[in-house]
């Protein structure tokens, strides 16, 4: 029934697209590669105008300084951050396809009131409230631990209200009315027709998450003491020197706190990219 | 916290307008469960997101330094902030950096997803997964490179610039607009090959029945583009403008790293940064707590008219 | 073989007359930034005392002193050091009750570094620089804080250029040609004058940033923005006291008579600009000859350092302190009276170049005769050290470092020709009023 549309003829891509793609690539690319340039030259390479545009001989040398720098544990530092990234990736997905899906498909007092309730809350800037969140963290005893950044973060009202746009969208009534005529209850229809669906959705959001935890600076600087508690964004910190930039170590710093992130990006790149796009059309 | 840099968001525009009444779930299930699994949610969001930010609420009305005393003073805060030049010249700070880093982007975004939608392109997978390369980066990072390239004397941007005759030494710091520019250049950077996804991921949602019979009717690519895909876009370009708009307002790290104390001329002085000045240089908190508030009725009244636009719009795009 | 173990035990029992406590592994936390704990002391100490586990966390500056510190002193939590920066001071003077009164400690004694026991703050203090010690005094005479450092400012200035110019380049000679800051503005006026017109048009200038000329002014007077009147806020004389005036006044002759290049301290664009030459002077503290080093490594040599105009001045500096809820107290008192105790503060400064405040250094030929080859061996030790005991010591209070910041706003808007400067300090002053009252 459904005949096939005629596709629309699209032109051939002039080069000059191919030219703009380019420039868009170098661009994205630029800034990773100028730190690896500055990381990998002398401070008098790095001083020089117009500047060195290729990369010296130093990395290995500074990624070395890097690591043995004095409260550098580096990684220790990688293991923490990956540890709290996957933690609260976790949590998240987990209590907001919960939640979202007690937004999207259950009925109960109060629900919608809460919703947009929630949803205004997210226009509070963080900054606000980081004082008292401190003196409540340190109540709970969870100062300088890791579960100081985890627990917090454990479910997000963005987190929410994007699994719920999702459940909302890619989750058919019929099927969830089909499932509960069967006789399933709400748990088993949970766990075993919406989350295998919006599983993709899910990862998405967790790599978001993942990625937010990984490059967060203020609040694990505020929470983290000791240096081998440290997350990699707080370790790059005790690379300044006292006074000013010292920018070989602290690019060297930024470029292999980035390097694992690339890394991760060659495998889940792809999946990232049609999470985002699906989320675009979809609902 | 880990909301990141400019805020989570939720990906879906939208699209479709929603009678306010209906219930868009399944009646049938037990809604009694609804409880249960919204209670994890809830709790942790009342414990470490509203109760600290209630705390701020209250202490707004104080003047309390954390090491001092603090007493009562009503409304005080709010008054002095509406008399105080700072409050303003940030309202003016923010607006600006978010415009110069919210609609260019939004141009080139639209432009490069229409290039990326054509299906003969080579390398497709390869190009949009370069897009979001920028978006892993740490923020601090990238200001560090970016205020060396934007560097007055000896920056490479100051080198182009003259070579190609657009300016010479032009300062990206104590210029008001040049550092506006610089920022807005970091979070253009930062968030275009997002919003270019997303815009493609529209257009590629685009019947093709549209361009099907505009092209029958005679228009050329230019016109299908301008008459077809534009309106279509409508929706995406509302959300992406709102999602914008709320981070674009809470503009933080990057003014922060390049000025903590806002500029000579208190150029970088976001409305965050004045907030996060006034409470951890100043030991204001009673009055950071008040510009706290006003930045969120600031982002929820564009937030809303923001919504009612993209409402209204969506109301007559709808057959 | 018996009776020699017996007796060894015995010999050692009678050895350990200090307390136990002093074999009893601890852990001491330290708040600092930058390169305040040296590593190469870190380790030496933890030679010494086995036991002792050292656990270093270094911020930024501003969270540390500002955020951190705060934080801490409210929720009743902290490390058993802080590092003070002296721009921190001012602040953190008024409220003593975040700090260990250091008066009321007393040393273990460690007799390997020749510190007895029993000593308490008041009984070291003579071993250091008046007024960099008063700077860790509270307002009600507490001692809060022991100086490591002192900036010192000297003029570090380029021999080569300075030929080029047609200047005088033996450091003696320099410093004739400077004996006020209006001579100092006027020697800037006859370099540029000899810039070339490419050169001009390049931004080459005498000095890097005129504006760094009002801290060196302020330092040399009595009083800065307060006086001391017993209360924990001290009363604000920013408007009144005439050394104000002058540094603005001073600072702003030099900003319009064009003699700097208005480049930022500590941006790339400073880096490069110490490698090319752009800039002939700096106003330079101790610490930053080795910034220098370190950035400039290709001018080695071309550099020499010669006394400043008024005599000396000073940039930088820190505390180290014990807060109030330090859970160590003890052993955090030991390690900061061995880390700042001359012998060490010398170690310091031969490896990082920070100036000791240990003023019996002084005398120290260890100090006066040291020279830097990178400084075509200029005795700096010897010009640091009459530098720094020029200055008084000046009661700073409360907001210091705010209005500090005012201020330097109000001389950048100047120099970078937003405003006038009579504008420019009528806003300063309603600056200020917004930051002293409410």
């Amino acid at each position: 029934m459904a005949t096939k549309l005629k596709q629309p003829r699209w032109r051939r891509v002039p080069k000059r697209n191919y030219f703009l793609l380019g420039v868009i690539v170098f661009l994205s690319f630029f800034p990773f590669y100028w730190m690896f340039v500055v990381s990998s030259n002398t401070n008098a390479e790095i001083s020089k105008s117009p500047p060195s545009l290729i990369p010296g001989g130093r990395f290995l040398v500074v990624a070395h300084k890097v690591m043995s720098a004095q409260g550098v544990y580096f990684s220790r530092a990688l293991l923490n951050t990956f540890v709290v990234g996957i933690s609260i990736a976790l949590a998240q997905v987990v209590f907001s396809a919960i939640a979202g899906f007690a937004f999207a498909k259950l009925d109960f007092k109060g629900r919608k009131g809460l919703i947009l309730f929630v949803v205004g809350t997210m226009m509070l800037p963080s900054q606000l409230g980081i004082i008292p969140l401190f003196m409540l963290v340190k109540n709970l005893h969870m100062i300088d631990s890791l579960f100081g950044l985890i627990v917090p973060a454990l479910v997000t009202a963005f987190g929410v209200f994007w699994m719920r746009q999702i459940i909302d969208a890619q989750i058919p009534n019929e099927l969830l009315e089909a499932a509960s005529i069967d006789g399933a209850s709400v748990p088993r229809i949970f766990f075993s027709i919406v989350l295998p669906i919006v599983r993709q959705s899910g990862f998405v959001l967790g790599l978001f998450a993942f990625l937010a935890a990984w490059n967060d600076y203020l609040w694990p600087t505020i929470v983290l003491q000791s240096p081998k508690h440290f997350t990699l964004q707080v370790a790059l910190t005790q690379l300044k020197p006292m006074y000013g930039l010292d920018y070989g170590l602290q690019m060297g710093g930024a470029f292999l706190a980035t390097a694992p992130l690339l890394i991760l990006f060659l495998f889940v790149g792809k999946k990232l990219v049609t999470g985002v796009m699906d989320g675009a059309v979809k609902g | 916290m880990t909301k990141g840099e400019r805020g989570k968001t939720s990906l879906t525009p939208w699209k479709k307008t929603r009678k306010p009444e209906a219930f868009p779930g399944v009646r049938s299930l037990n809604g009694k469960w609804g409880y249960l699994y919204v209670a994890p949610f809830i709790f942790m969001f009342v414990v470490f997101g509203l109760a600290p930010v209630l705390y701020s609420v209250y202490i707004s009305f104080f003047h309390w330094d954390p090491l001092g005393s603090s007493n009562f003073v009503g409304l005080r805060n709010f008054n002095n902030l509406l008399h105080d030049s700072d409050f303003w010249l940030s309202i003016r700070n923010t607006f600006s950096i978010w415009g110069l880093s919210t609609f260019p982007q939004m141009f080139m975004a639209i432009g490069l997803a229409n290039i990326l939608r054509n299906t003969r392109l080579r390398g497709k997978s390869f190009f949009r997964t370069i897009l979001l390369v920028p978006n892993i980066t740490s923020v601090i990072a990238i200001t560090i490179v970016f205020s060396q390239l934007f560097g007055r004397d000896f920056g490479i941007i100051n080198d182009i610039l003259s070579w190609a005759g657009l300016g010479h030494h032009i300062d990206f710091i104590e210029g008001v607009i040049p550092s506006h520019v610089q920022i807005a250049t970091m979070i253009t950077w930062r968030w275009i090959g997002y919003n270019t996804l997303i815009f493609l991921a529209s257009m590629l949602a685009i019947p093709n029945e549209l361009y099907e019979s505009a092209s029958v009717d005679g228009a050329t690519k230019r016109q299908q583009f301008r008459f077809v895909t534009l309106p279509q876009l409508k929706n995406t370009i509302t959300f992406v403008l709102i999602v914008g708009t709320i981070g674009g307002l809470q503009v933080f790290a990057e003014p922060q790293q390049l000025a903590a104390d806002g500029g000579s001329s208190k150029q970088f002085l976001t409305l965050t940064l004045f907030l996060y000045n006034q409470a951890f240089v100043n030991n204001k908190y009673g009055y950071a707590a008040a510009i706290g508030i006003m930045i969120t009725f600031i982002v929820l009244i564009i937030s809303t008219v923001n919504f009612f636009i993209s409402r209204k719009i969506s109301n007559d795009g709808t057959r | 073989m018996a009776v020699a173990s017996i007796a060894a035990a015995v010999i050692g029992l009678g050895a350990f007359s200090a307390p136990a406590k002093a074999a009893d592994p601890v852990t001491i936390t330290i708040w600092t930034f930058g390169d305040v704990i040296q590593r190469n002391l870190v380790a030496e100490y933890k030679a010494l005392h086995p036991e002792v586990t050292l656990q270093i966390k270094k911020s930024d500056l501003d969270p540390l002193d500002g955020t951190n510190m705060v934080t801490a002193c409210t929720s009743k939590t902290g490390p058993d050091i802080v590092a003070t920066e002296v721009s921190y001071s001012g602040y953190w003077r008024s409220y003593p009750k975040c700090f260990t009164d250091l008066r009321t400690m007393k040393t273990t004694g460690e007799p390997t570094a020749n510190i007895a026991a029993g000593l308490s703050a008041s009984d070291i203090k003579a071993n250091y620089l008046p007024w960099r010690w008063a700077q860790g005094v509270a307002f009600d005479g507490s001692v809060i804080g022991i100086p490591t450092d002192v900036g010192g400012l000297e003029v570090a200035y380029r021999t080569d250029l300075f030929k080029k110019a047609g200047l005088p380049t033996e450091r003696g000679a320099v410093a004739k040609l400077w004996p006020t800051w209006d001579k100092f503005i006027a020697t800037g006026q006859k370099y540029n004058a000899k810039l070339s017109a490419a050169n001009k048009k390049a931004g080459m200038g005498f000095i890097d940033n005129a504006g760094t000329i009002y801290a060196a002014i302020m330092n040399q007077g009595t009083a800065k923005y307060y006086a001391n009147d017993g209360t924990e806020n001290g009363k604000l004389i920013y408007d009144t006291n005439p050394q104000v005036k002058l540094a603005w006044n001073t600072t702003i002759k030099a900003t319009q008579a064009g003699i700097g290049t208005r480049i930022g301290q500590y941006t790339s664009d400073w880096n490069i600009g110490m490698n090319k030459g752009t800039f002939a002077t700096i106003l330079a503290p101790a610490w930053m000859m080795d910034y220098i080093k370190a950035q400039a490594p290709d001018t080695a040599g071309k550099w020499d350092i010669a006394d400043m105009p008024g005599g000396g001045g000073n940039q930088g500096g820190t505390q180290l302190g014990i807060p109030s809820y330090a859970q160590n107290k003890q052993a955090a008192y030991d390690f900061l009276t061995w880390y700042l105790a001359p012998a060490q503060e010398l170690k310091v400064f031969k490896t990082y170049g920070l100036f000791p405040a240990a003023s019996v250094l002084y005398k120290d030929p260890a100090l006066t005769g040291y020279t830097d080859p990178f400084f075509n061996n200029a005795p700096v030790g010897k010009i640091y050290a009459e530098g720094v005991q020029t200055l008084k010591p000046i009661f700073e209070g409360k907001l210091q470092r705010a209005i500090d910041t005012a201020i330097g706003a109000g001389l950048g808007r100047v120099a970078a020709k937003k405003m006038t400067a009579e504008k420019s300090w009528a806003q300063v002053l309603s600056d200020l009023k917004k930051v002293v009252n409410n």
